[in-house]
């Protein structure tokens, strides 16, 4: 704050003018427009209400740097403050009206990673952020911070007792939070996949995904944990990966297709999709009544970013004794656990006070459980839940339930 | 199909519509690539991402109509039964 | 570079005034609260930052902002959604920007009076998404819908997609809270309590503080009307061989006496032209459909299907072609989102270019549309051949008139600006040009602007024209309740009145 000067010339000049020349046009595409229907679907506006937090900025911004006015140094610090939930750029007119009809729809998750990778590069770090991506890169995998040792060692503690090999054409990729921190969630998948029937190995050795070093601008983090999986999926004669969290599908059908080009010929399958599948087939049955009343909590990267909304309602609607109460996807396109994105490390209030306002509004419906297909955002949610009496579960628990199964 | 393929996601070709648009999904149309050719070049878009504009686009509608009202009147059948009432007074 | 002119001293007592937390001064922050979606300089974007924003939670935080203001004679510009377009919230001499978006809250909702009172940075769908469950909805439905926000709404004075049913904002508001320029809080409606919906008490204040553009003070709280959810939604799109056989069946739709009746449009062939560049509904409409018009009802499912076939017969009975229920539905679904997206520009040569969407908004007559029609589409043709970053996005007629929707119609002419090409040269033809529109309409008895404000450069050199003797008037307020014009000065020439020979 104070008296002084604006449009200081800070960083490398040469790096912010390679950024703003591959960025301009899809800045000016989002300055130009007189939508701002990002800002009342975006979990973290909702609750700032701070118009430099909004994806509108995000892009003036580029056009204020090409302009001279502001630096990545002025900038970095509002960058923080998205989920990548990706509800900005599906609701603005230009994807949802003419984004297919151009094949150029707004990208504000792109870009906010972009500018992130721009302080990162330039050295302006978020210390939170830089702690997480050290530990990770020391680790190998995320540092859930919940006092359970992660190291590789322990990777695959979960699946103790389970059973399970390590490889083969079907490799099961396990979430850092899911194998660390909800353990419940990757025995359930497991459990619920032997049932059906389904054959599946494990990794050698799993590192993190490398999508959180991604998305928090640590971009040559992001591509070598990339490098070290496909290489151990294809050491392993992997060819299926089966993906329990929305994050890591994010990570393996968008990031690794960039990385990797034509030369990435693995089948990507959503466990929840899986399931659903499982069940319409008849390969899975559930005959054990879960007397709870719940509504389901959209997983941002699997509704507004890849359109999956229907088979996690699908098995909500085959659980017996399951009473379900349904908001819509496109009223969630608004809803979010604000657990995305690196938000909670750097500003765990406005994760907390987002997930807050998420249970709530689960409260309103009288329901006793939330229930997630996004092992991210449970926990942050069931802290919000215990004071609202509201439970949370991942839907593959409350399928093991059904299906009679013990974790 | 579940599963996501990078080799799935090359979109087909396109056929020509009109002077400017093309079409390359049935009912999906597009412009005709040679005019973003000097200001604004085209994104790189797997075939997923057309396809869940095109399947959002529908549901936001559906649920604007929904925001406003409990029903949508029908013009169609409106004038069906228009057409009967003409047809009794004749 | 401009540096920021407020001394410590007083970033520390809007520090005091606001929290820490509400008070911003980085360049950020600044430089984002510069701009509304109206045709910006953005070549000169530094001429017009805020030296400080200020995001208050209360209304006495804003008196006590705005009480400093005058002790400091430093302006003071008010911002809601920021999504106007005329230039309300864009300062014009810099000073300290209030920003009402924390103020969201629903304070009151009264189902048996049928009110609900709310905080000024409150969204109209958000609100009614809150109002769903009760059975009831806030009609006020602009263009900005999604983004708008109430306390805006007020400050311009805006205009609803579905006023001929349920009014404009005007008639939605039924009274305000407001800090005025020198800092008393007051409120402001018809007379009596804040839930009066008609009063004859004393002067009619609501409308005085309603459409100043930040000139007058700040919205801090309003009561709202509570209209009953509809039952029924109707739309028809209907396609005509020409102009004139659209316009006439305009008038025959806007005249059926239909009280579901919410709105009329006609676009003309140019937004014909443009809307087959892109939109799925028109790009295979045959070239004989030169004009479409649309209409849309809203109310109890047996009077709007009443009136629906009413309004099918004239349709017919005019020569129309009923584009079938997928556009009709479809189209009026997107109306907030479908006519604004910055790929719709060309340039001469059919290049696809991101242009800005700027939109003249005059009130004409019915019975000036052709003429007005013509004089519009030769200005932006002029500009179109001078400068290859304008282009003619056509024109459309829409009902304007609250309840009685037959007299006057929102004209639009909208024009594509390729606003990485702003140069002093196009900026100065572009405000010349805005004045010839703004002329074009009070030579036909207009006005400049039926919803958005007419404070842009260009057009505001003829307000004193529009008005007349009204805007000595308009002075004389001014300077009565801002004595040291620092309620968002420079807006509507309104220095004027602080000259010596002023009122």
């Amino acid at each position: 704050m104070a008296t002084r000067e604006v449009g200081s010339e800070g960083g490398d000049g040469a790096l912010t003018e390679q950024f703003v020349a591959e960025w301009r046009n899809a800045a000016y595409n989002c300055y130009s427009s007189g939508h701002k229907f990002c800002r009342e679907v975006c979990p973290v506006m909702q609750v700032t209400r701070d118009e430099a937090h909004t994806p509108t900025a995000f892009h003036a911004n580029v056009v204020a740097m090409e302009q001279g006015h502001l630096s990545i140094e002025d900038v970095a610090r509002d960058y923080v403050h998205c989920t990548q939930c990706g509800a900005c750029e599906l609701r603005c007119p230009n994807t949802l009206f003419t984004g297919d009809f151009y094949r150029f729809r707004t990208r504000t998750v792109d870009l906010v990673k972009a500018v992130r990778a721009l302080a990162v590069e330039s050295g302006v770090h978020q210390p939170g952020w830089q702690r997480w991506n050290e530990l990770t890169d020391e680790r190998k995998n995320e540092p859930v911070l919940n006092g359970t040792p992660v190291s590789q060692e322990h990777v695959a503690d979960w699946a103790d007792g389970l059973g399970l090999p390590v490889g083969g054409e079907t490799v099961l990729f396990c979430d850092c939070e899911a194998a660390f921190y909800r353990t419940s969630l990757p025995r359930a998948v497991a459990r619920i996949l032997q049932a059906a029937g389904v054959e599946f190995g494990l990794m050698r050795e799993q590192w993190c995904c490398g999508g959180p070093a991604a998305e928090m601008g640590y971009v040559d983090q992001a591509r070598r944990f990339a490098e070290h999986n496909v290489a151990d999926w294809r050491a392993v004669g992997a060819k299926r990966i089966l993906v329990l969290d929305p994050h890591d599908y994010i990570s393996f059908t968008e990031d690794y297709p960039r990385f990797f080009g034509d030369d990435y010929d693995f089948e990507i399958v959503l466990v929840v999709e899986l399931v659903a599948e499982l069940l319409r087939e008849g390969k899975l049955t559930l005959s054990a009544p879960v007397d709870r009343v719940a509504t389901y909590h959209d997983a941002c990267r699997l509704n507004k970013r890849k359109g999956i909304y229907e088979a996690p309602r699908e098995i909500l609607r085959a659980i017996p004794g399951l009473t379900f109460k349904d908001v819509d996807h496109v009223t969630q396109w608004s809803y979010c656990s604000g657990a995305g994105a690196g938000l909670s490390i750097e500003r765990p209030d406005l994760t907390a006070e987002i997930s807050r306002r998420r249970v709530e509004r689960a409260k309103r419906l009288e329901v006793d459980t939330l229930v997630s297909a996004c092992v991210w955002s449970e926990r942050p949610l069931s802290e919000q839940g215990e004071s609202q009496d509201v439970e949370v579960v991942d839907l593959m628990e409350l399928v093991a339930q059904a299906a009679g199964l013990e974790l | 199909m579940i599963g996501f393929r990078l080799a799935a996601q090359r979109p087909p070709d396109p056929e020509r519509i009109t002077d400017t648009v093309v079409m390359r999904f049935e009912h999906i149309y597009e412009v005709d690539p040679n005019l973003m050719t000097e200001h604004t070049p085209q994104q790189s878009f797997p075939a997923w991402d057309t396809l869940r504009i095109v399947d959002s686009r529908w549901e936001h509608l559906a649920w604007m109509h929904d925001h406003f009202a409990d029903s949508v009147v029908s013009g169609e059948e409106l004038l069906r039964e228009i057409e009967g009432e003409e047809g009794e007074e004749a | 570079m401009p540096t920021v002119t407020l001394s410590d001293a007083l970033l520390d007592e809007l520090v005091q005034i606001c929290g820490e937390e509400h008070v911003f001064a980085g360049a950020a922050a600044r430089f984002n609260r510069a701009r509304v979606p109206s045709p910006f300089p953005v070549h000169r974007w530094d001429e017009f930052v805020p030296d400080a924003v200020v995001l208050p939670t209360s209304a006495e935080q804003i008196s006590e902002v705005v009480k400093l203001a005058n002790r400091e004679r430093v302006p003071v510009v008010p911002r809601a959604g920021g999504t106007g377009l005329t230039d309300g919230a864009v300062p014009l001499r810099h000073g300290i920007m209030v920003d009402v978006k924390l103020m969201n809250r629903i304070l009151e909702l009264d189902l048996e009076d049928r009110t609900v009172t709310v905080q000024p940075g409150i969204n109209m769908l958000k609100l009614s998404e809150e109002l769903k469950p009760h059975g009831f909805i806030y009609p006020d439905n602009p263009a900005s819908y999604p983004c708008s926000l109430v306390g805006g709404r007020i400050g311009t004075s805006g205009w609803s997609l579905i006023g001929g049913r349920y009014g404009h904002t005007r008639d939605l508001v039924i009274s305000f809270e407001l800090v005025l320029p020198t800092g008393e809080i007051v409120r402001v409606g018809d007379g009596g309590g804040p839930k009066v919906r008609k009063s004859s008490s004393g002067y009619q204040l609501k409308h005085l503080f309603m459409g100043h553009q930040g000139t007058l003070g700040i919205v801090t709280e309003a009561t709202l009307e509570l209209v009953k959810r509809p039952e029924a939604e109707f739309s028809a799109f209907y396609a005509y061989p020409s102009y004139l056989d659209a316009w006439r069946a305009t008038g025959d739709f806007a005249r059926s006496g239909a009280a579901t009746l919410a709105g009329v449009v006609l676009f003309d062939e140019w937004k014909l032209a443009y809307l087959r560049r892109d939109d799925e509904a028109y790009i295979p409409q045959p070239e004989s459909v030169k004009a479409v018009v649309a209409l849309a009802l809203y109310g109890n499912d047996d009077e709007v299907r009443a009136s629906a076939k009413r309004m099918l017969r004239l349709g017919k009975a005019s020569g129309g072609t009923y584009l079938g229920d997928e556009i009709s539905q479809g189209d009026w679904a997107s109306r907030h989102d479908r006519y604004a997206t910055p790929l719709h520009g060309r340039t001469r040569d059919g290049q696809v270019v991101p242009m800005s969407w700027h939109c003249e908004d005059a009130s004409i007559l019915y019975s000036q549309l052709p003429a007005v029609r013509e004089k519009w589409h030769a200005i932006a043709a002029g500009l179109r051949e001078r400068f290859d970053m304008f282009d003619d996005w056509g024109m459309f007629a829409y009902t304007n008139g609250a309840f009685k929707p037959w007299g006057d119609y929102l004209t639009e002419i909208d024009i594509g600006i390729w606003e990485m090409q702003w140069d002093d040269e196009s900026w100065a033809a572009w405000v010349d040009a805005k004045r010839e529109i703004a002329r074009v309409a009070l030579e036909h008895g207009g006005s400049i602007s039926a919803c958005h404000g007419s404070c842009r450069e260009g057009e505001v050199d003829l307000v004193p024209e529009e008005l007349g003797g009204g805007f000595e008037v308009m002075k004389a307020v001014k300077r009565a309740l801002d004595p040291n014009n620092v309620m968002n000065p420079g807006k509507y020439l309104l220095d004027r009145a602080y000259e010596e020979d002023a009122p």
